[in-house]
């Protein structure tokens, strides 16, 4: 408790000293975390490393749970976990790939629990930071797509991969000229930036929507009377958002999943 | 303080003028970045509602692919969206 | 003041000169670990149980499948067999109603014929006494009408008829009009 009064406390101090306007922090203190060991090293330790951690960790408990005495016929947590699979399966393999894609089924799995939970501490009280509204964690699963997919072609179509992304057949020979500059960025460049912004964008809007809404109702109630009934409509907004908020987790872990599965597939199956 | 001497103080200080220039920039910048992927994702949910209305055995397909051309077009605003941070805090 | 902290701000985002969007390279290192791990672990130790039983309980869907194809199967051979049987003993009871219906009809006839024998025997013994009856009594009646008539002849001649040789005439008589009866 003191915890979080002392996290607002700058916000309140500023709205009762009659400063009256709304104090947003910079953001610096929405994004950045202080490290707790390590710092200034690549092994510098902070809430966000954290939290990648904690959803490899949890999601390996989870699995292991259910996978150590898996029965028959599934109850509790089991359901859960293979209907998740079963979700993965056949929302965004079956969706964008096909029977064949059922080996990539381990990486788009970990792909959607690791963006699932990270992107879930956006919600979850105390802590409140999306692991995802920093650039690394969809950076690195964006590249990781990247290599997937391009080396999925080239396995299964050799170099003609290159050739059936760069010159896509059916175009006019001269036409060549300007399509496959386009290609080549399209394909190896604005795809995985596109994907890593996506997911990047969507939760450090998200976070700064959730932060805009909070520091809006804490200046309302600390603020002048008159302006105190408003929170009454600003907390229920606040509310509504991290509803959605949650929502956009689920939605966007499925999404970076799905589009990944759409890039693989078209790797593995060039001429569809 | 008022909000007016504010503005006079910022109007003579060149980092303040700044600052200014790239928040109301910041603000354009993804006004009219999120103007597009608007009504390209008005018409693609509401196409795929009539898709569905029209064939709600084919939901889960349509669905799937709406997601996908949504992610597509939402890709522009939140590239919008990232311009603005850069904008208004770097 | 608010002059103040915007200024603080801004001094504090120049020293810092953090750009939000630039990946911080320590949380690429510690998300990149984390992922391969997940992924590692996700491909040899998480994912196989359930995959395994997963396919176990298809087969044992199959199997079950299977068997509830094979119990109806063999459901719908007992039904047949009932049917058969109970046709079976329809017609086996149909056949002993018959055999008891004839039989009895048999034995009706039997009765109905042995009762009419009798009664016709009865019937021939009681017309055998009757016509003896009526022939003793039709004897008596002639002898009797022939006296009779002799005597009132005789009676109207004044004269002894002689009755014998009127005996035979009058049973003449009798003989004829009882023949014409």
């Amino acid at each position: 408790m003191t915890g979080l009064l002392s996290a607002i406390e700058p916000v309140t101090r500023a709205a009762s000293e009659g400063g009256g306007g709304l104090q947003f922090p910079p953001i610096e203190n929405l994004v950045l975390w202080p490290a707790w060991f390590a710092e200034g090293t690549i092994f510098e330790f902070n809430k966000i490393t954290f939290i990648s951690v904690f959803a490899t960790v949890v999601t390996v408990i989870l699995f292991f749970i259910v996978g150590r005495k898996a029965k028959l016929v599934p109850t509790g947590l089991q359901n859960l976990m293979e209907t998740s699979v079963d979700f993965v399966e056949k929302q965004v393999i079956g969706a964008a790939i096909g029977p064949d894609g059922m080996r990539y089924l381990p990486m788009l799995l970990s792909m959607f629990f690791f963006i699932f939970i990270t992107n879930l501490f956006e919600v979850i009280p105390t802590s409140h930071m999306p692991g995802n509204a920093r650039m690394a964690n969809p950076l690195v699963l964006a590249l990781l797509a990247l290599v997937m997919y391009v080396g999925v072609g080239v396995k299964h179509n050799g170099l003609g991969y290159f050739k059936a992304a760069l010159f896509p057949p059916g175009v006019p020979a001269a036409l060549y000229i300007l399509v496959t500059p386009i290609e080549l960025l399209s394909t190896f460049i604005i795809r995985p930036f596109s994907l890593a912004v996506r997911l990047f964008a969507n939760m450090l809007a998200g976070h700064i929507l959730l932060v805009t809404f909070s520091v809006l109702t804490i200046t309302l109630v600390a603020g002048p009377l008159l302006l105190k009934p408003v929170a009454l409509v600003s907390f229920p907004m606040l509310v509504a958002f991290t509803g959605f908020e949650f929502m956009v987790s689920f939605l966007q872990a499925f999404i970076f999943a799905l589009l990944t599965a759409v890039y693989i597939g078209g790797a593995l199956h060039p001429h569809h | 303080m008022s909000a007016l001497t504010y503005l006079a103080e910022a109007a003579v200080d060149p980092k303040a003028q700044q600052n200014i220039a790239a928040a109301s920039g910041a603000g354009i910048a993804y006004g009219l970045a999120a103007i597009g992927p608007a009504l390209g994702i008005g018409y693609l949910v509401g196409q795929a509602v009539q898709a569905i209305a029209r064939q709600p055995e084919s939901a889960g397909q349509v669905q799937t692919t709406m997601f996908l051309g949504i992610a597509f077009t939402e890709a522009l605003a939140l590239i919008g969206f990232v311009v603005f941070i850069l904008l208004k805090f770097v | 003041m608010n002059a103040v902290l915007a200024v603080q701000a801004a001094e504090k985002a120049a020293e810092a000169a953090t750009n939000p969007v630039i990946p911080a390279v320590h949380e690429m290192f510690w998300g990149a670990i984390s992922f391969f791990a997940l992924w590692i672990l996700m491909r040899y130790v998480c994912l196989p149980p359930l995959m395994r039983v997963r396919a176990q309980r298809d087969l044992q869907v199959q199997a079950d499948r299977e068997a509830a194809a094979a119990a109806e199967e063999q459901a719908e051979q007992v039904r047949r067999d009932y049917d058969a049987t109970l046709g079976e003993a329809r017609t086996e009871a149909v056949r002993i109603i018959e055999e008891a219906r004839a039989a009895a009809e048999h034995e009706r006839g039997q009765v109905v014929q042995a009762a009419e024998s009798e009664v016709a025997v009865e019937r021939q013994a009681a017309m055998a006494e009757l016509e003896t009856a009526r022939a003793a009594a039709l004897e008596q009646i002639k002898g009797d009408v022939a006296d009779l008539a002799v005597s009132a002849a005789s009676k109207v001649v004044q004269s002894d008829l002689d009755l014998a040789a009127n005996r035979a005439t009058v049973d003449d008589y009798v003989n004829r009009s009882g023949g014409q009866r």
